[in-house]
């Protein structure tokens, strides 16, 4: 069984941004990315867990992205899968979702995989639409917000969790297939210090994109694609009100007087 | 190989494993290891789990096998954190050091593959109740008895002595030799005849236990012998030759945290109608603190690359140990200062870095002793 995890390098969550100046996209100036895009991680962690439970023969990191998603790789590398891709695209580059997805499709065709996994969206644009289209561009079955899978090999059959209104559905559906994860069985786990010097002699091989666009046209020759029209970032909070006061009492006082006269809500 | 300030993609990510360890395993259990002098087990068995131990180790015997720049990199990061609970990983180190160096593959097979393959601590026993700076007038006695030695003395101020499976212990077959009568041993806990004497209650470092190791007729065998007879002196040094270094690494991470505070409050706390750091009195003294720090962290670099390339570097490991945790020491204090009142006060995380980096001028050869070095050092090159 060969499994193949899709992940994406995005801004860290403690980072401030800014719009760019094309209003298309954040200022990537002095961002610190990261791979730390907790769907994505869950699904690598879930990916490993497959080949150590069923005994799958590999598992592939890849990514599309700039020359520094390259971390991204080397990370899930770290954390103990076998070999990456690197789908390399420019710096500057604007992919939507879709795109991405042709391009994945592309590159995945050509690779033996069983189950192609992907975090059930990313951490920055949180599209959540990749995993669906790979599934639609390969031809295969795609499965969105599992929470827990258990692949049988004799048929063929991934049996698979996932939260529903109010409970669980137990479901479950053949593979090759496509799982989008919410969450994994266990937490992420941290490359160890001998594993971050190991994953060095991994390969990784790298797509140019003339390659992987070429490979996306063999599989779907038209290419649908969104655009960004402009890019805005939320309006900062307005509102908040200071209360003055001497002692708790005249505080408390103010308070239940705004909430109830103001704000309404008691 | 040139000179070059890039951290490798390498370097990079044993410094983001470091960082993560630190902020998600160390700093949630720094000030209350600190208020009760706790020895937080757990945490220092994750960081075996990790990888994050015994960094010194040759990986073919279960470390890590890190050249000491990676190992000064992991060490800052760890030391933001909490001083005390990375001078308990680095004891490792330090303790394991002699038989990295003068260990037979014999002994290394026997001793360190198996401590290296489970999480355990070690502790380096040089100091002595009488002195530690003189470190040739020790007094703990090594007696030759067939195939044996057998041990007696004490020895104090002793890292990690109450949880260590493991010693490497200095002693004399002769006092009237001094240095050349010293020997070193490996000294497993269960020897007959060694037990921990009282533990330290200590001003700083309070996560990092240090005890007194007593010695009484403790039989060690001839296999347990670190090199030959009278080279234990010449180990011991050529050890804290190679430790030096990391404690520079130490002071510097202690240093940084007091520095990433104070420059965080400077810009919060409002005197005069704006941030304190707009006065330039107090701005003034983040810039001083960040000279220091920035030339602190790139001394001990050096020294580690020097050490890397295969040079020796007494001199310059001494200038970035003294430098370093001189430094370290003003820059907290100017963090305590920036602080004002609350730098002052226990619930806040400033004075702790105080009495952490005190510590860093007075192990690993006091200060004094390592401008006598960087004198004599530098002084040769003028007849
Ligand atoms: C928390 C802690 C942990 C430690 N861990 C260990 C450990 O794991 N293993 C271990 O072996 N030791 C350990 N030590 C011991 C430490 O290395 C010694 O304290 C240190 O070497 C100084 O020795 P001393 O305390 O006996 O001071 P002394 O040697 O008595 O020195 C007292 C003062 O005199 C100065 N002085 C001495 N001689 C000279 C000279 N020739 N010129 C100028 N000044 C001089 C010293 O610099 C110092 O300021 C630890 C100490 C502490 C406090």
């Amino acid at each position: 069984m060969d499994v193949i995890v899709c992940v994406k390098h995005v801004p860290d969550a403690e980072t401030r941004l800014r719009a760019s100046s094309s209003g298309k996209w954040i200022d990537t100036d002095g961002v610190k990315f990261t791979v730390n895009n907790t769907y994505d991680e869950a699904a690598a962690e879930e990916a490993l867990r497959l080949k150590e439970k069923c005994g799958a023969r590999s598992v592939r990191v890849i990514t599309v992205g700039p020359a520094r998603a390259e971390e991204a790789l080397r990370y899930v590398l770290s954390m103990g899968a076998d070999e990456a891709t690197h789908i390399e695209v420019p710096a500057d580059a604007l992919l939507d979702p879709l795109t991405v997805a042709r391009l994945l499709a592309g590159v995945i065709k050509t690779l033996p995989h069983d189950i192609v996994m992907v975090g059930k969206q990313a951490a920055d644009d949180e599209a959540g639409v990749v995993g669906s289209a790979l599934g639609a561009l390969l031809g295969l079955p795609s499965y969105a917000f599992v929470t827990q899978l258990d692949p049988d090999a004799a048929s063929k059959t991934l049996k698979m969790h996932r939260y529903v209104e109010g409970g669980e559905e137990h479901f479950h559906g053949p593979f090759p297939a496509v799982v989008s994860l919410l969450k994994g069985a266990a937490d992420p786990r941290t490359p160890t210090l001998p594993n971050i010097l190991k994953a060095r002699k991994k390969p990784l091989t790298k797509v140019p994109l003339a390659d992987a666009e070429a490979k996306a046209r063999a599989l779907s020759p038209t290419a649908a694609a969104g655009s960004v029209r402009s890019f805005l970032l939320p309006p900062p909070k307005t509102g908040a009100k200071m209360i003055e006061f001497q002692t708790p009492e005249e505080a408390a006082e103010k308070l239940v007087r705004l909430l109830r006269e103001e704000a309404k809500v008691l | 190989m040139p000179i070059s300030f890039d951290l490798t993609q390498d370097q990079k990510e044993l410094q983001t494993l470091a960082a993560k360890f630190a902020r998600e395993e160390m700093a949630p259990r720094a000030a209350e290891a600190d208020k009760k002098g706790h020895f937080p087990e757990e945490v220092y068995r994750k960081a075996w789990e990790l990888g994050l131990m015994n960094l010194n180790v040759a990986t073919e015997y279960g470390g890590a096998g890190l050249p000491l720049l990676e190992q000064c990199i992991i060490t800052e990061e760890l030391a933001a954190a909490c001083g005390g609970m990375t001078t308990s990983i680095l004891a490792n180190c330090l303790a394991l050091q002699p038989i990295n160096l003068a260990g037979t593959p014999e002994q290394k097979e026997r001793v360190l593959r198996p401590f290296c393959g489970k999480y355990g601590l070690a502790s380096f026993g040089l100091t002595e109740p009488s002195g530690g700076t003189d470190a040739a007038a020790l007094k703990t006695r090594a007696e030759k008895k067939g195939d044996h030695y057998v041990l007696n003395g004490q020895k104090c101020f002793i890292t990690n002595a109450p949880q260590a499976s493991l010693y490497t212990i200095f002693a004399t077959l002769d006092p009237a030799k001094r240095d050349k009568g010293i020997t070193a041993f490996i000294v497993p806990r269960d020897s007959p005849g060694l037990s921990i004497g009282k533990e330290e209650d200590k001003m700083g470092q309070r996560a990092s236990s240090t005890a007194t190791v007593l010695l009484e007729d403790v039989e060690v065998s001839k296999e347990n012998l670190l090199g030959k007879e009278g080279e234990g002196f010449r180990i011991a040094m050529q050890t804290l030759d190679s430790t030096r270094t990391p404690i520079g690494a130490l002071a510097v991470g202690i240093a940084r945290a007091a520095l990433e505070q104070a420059a965080k409050y400077s810009l919060q706390r409002t005197s005069f109608g704006k941030p304190i750091a707009q006065h330039q009195a107090v701005a003034a003294k983040i810039a001083n603190m960040t000279i220091e720090l920035e030339a602190s962290r790139l001394l001990t670099w050096r020294s580690a690359w020097l050490v890397d390339q295969g040079h020796r570097a007494s001199l310059e490991s001494s200038i970035a140990k003294c430098f370093s945790s001189d430094s370290a020491m003003r820059i907290c204090d100017e963090a305590i200062q920036i602080f004002g009142g609350y730098g002052y006060m226990r619930d806040y995380p400033v004075e702790k870095y105080l009495r952490d980096a005190k510590l860093c001028q007075i192990y690993e050869g006091a200060n004094e002793i390592q401008r006598q070095v960087i004198a004599r050092e530098f002084l040769k090159r003028f007849g």
